[in-house]
């Protein structure tokens, strides 16, 4: 009995001994690894990066490529999301723009104005192997018909009655000259007491040209996107009638769009 | 068999258990992992996506802060060694000229002011 328990307590010894050596003293380097283990910050900054990268340069396959390191099922949102934590933190707005930009491109065919052409890239990004087979950059998105500059124009300002969407919103919808939605396009909400801006796309599963911003009932706002010459003043949160009778707040739609050539 | 040389077994069985348990079934995980210790390609796609944003930002300073999240060493030798990667592997000519871009402002940067000491 005696003997049995030494070697039960040898045996211990040498476990824990071998934990120690294998937890603390020489653990499992991991001195390779890929995006996807980074920490959640560090994760925001390089996504961040990601779309920063992709505004300067428009290339889509690439931005899409390193994103693929993430294995989201679904980038865009995520992308939209951050795009909106990071305005709500103060991060400068060029990066939600950016984020915002990248989440709507990546939604399917964008109507970007201000997509520059990028030159043939090599998808030499996010894998050690030689990759030089050229990807043919996709064709600027830049429709013939837009005006690039010029302001965009209060097209209608709509009241909307939606039960659904459960408090008054504020809904913008952009559209280029050829009817396209258009992300990235901010917009300026002012009141008496405040002030706040938005993007559209920010939503893309409801267009990537949209964007909105929640009114508090009984305050008046003036609204003005930032690429138009038109304010839009006098807006209140209004009150809608619902078939039972009882009232619900309601919302206002504006649409803008810019002028063809 | 002689007691202190099955003690001996059993101390040796124990730790190969408590090696294998720690570095094969239930090692030590990195989830949570800084820039830092990305692979050699990723830190060179990471210097490339901070210069091809320089290249439209033109903010040397911000690049500067998105650089140092790879580590202590130098801004311009993080980008020279993604030159070196980058040229090593067949990169475009228009990566290597937007990380050749980033390297040469960065070594025109000017020294930060050193502290005096009183």
């Amino acid at each position: 009995m005696k003997s049995f328990l030494a070697l039960l307590l040898a045996f211990a010894l040498g476990l824990g001994g071998g934990l120690v050596y294998a937890w603390a003293v020489n653990p499992v380097s991991y001195t390779d690894t890929s995006p996807a283990s980074l920490r959640d910050d560090f994760r925001a900054d390089y996504l961040t990066l990601i779309a920063v990268a992709y505004d300067a340069g428009g290339d889509l396959p690439r931005a899409r490529a390193r994103l693929a390191q993430f294995a989201y099922a679904e980038p865009g949102p995520i992308l939209a999301a951050l795009a909106q934590q990071r305005l709500g933190q103060g991060w400068p707005e060029s990066q939600a723009r950016a984020l915002a930009r990248l989440a709507a491109d990546l939604a399917g065919p964008a109507s970007v104005a201000s997509a520059p052409a990028s030159p043939p890239a090599v998808a030499g990004t996010a894998t050690p192997t030689r990759t030089a087979t050229p990807v043919p950059s996709p064709a600027p998105t830049r429709t013939p018909t837009s005006t690039p500059g010029a302001p965009f124009r209060l097209l209608a300002q709509d009241p909307v009655c939606v039960p659904d969407l459960g408090q008054a919103l504020l809904q913008v919808e952009v559209v280029d000259a050829a009817g396209q939605p258009v992300a990235g396009s901010e917009v300026r909400v002012v009141w008496d007491t405040g002030q706040d801006h938005f993007f559209t796309g920010l939503k893309p599963d409801l267009g990537i040209g949209y964007g909105d911003f929640t009114l508090t009932p009984g305050v008046t706002y003036s609204v003005q996107l930032v690429d138009s010459d038109q304010p839009v003043t006098g807006l209140t949160a209004g009150e809608c009638l619902a078939e039972d009778g009882t009232r619900y707040p309601g919302s206002w739609l504006l649409r803008f769009q810019q002028p063809a050539r | 068999m002689k007691p202190i040389v099955r003690l001996l077994a059993a101390l040796l069985v124990g730790a190969a258990m408590g090696l294998i348990y720690g570095w094969v079934v239930q090692p030590v995980r990195y989830v949570d992992t800084a820039p830092g210790s990305l692979r050699a390609d990723y830190r060179t796609d990471y210097v490339l996506m901070v210069a091809q944003a320089y290249t439209a930002e033109q903010d040397l300073l911000t690049a500067q802060v998105r650089l140092a999240s790879l580590g202590p060493q130098p801004p311009a030798d993080l980008v020279t060694a993604a030159l070196t990667y980058a040229v090593d592997h067949g990169f475009t000519r228009a990566d290597l000229e937007t990380l050749n871009q980033l390297a040469v402002a960065l070594r025109n940067a000017a020294p930060p002011a050193e502290i005096q000491a009183p």
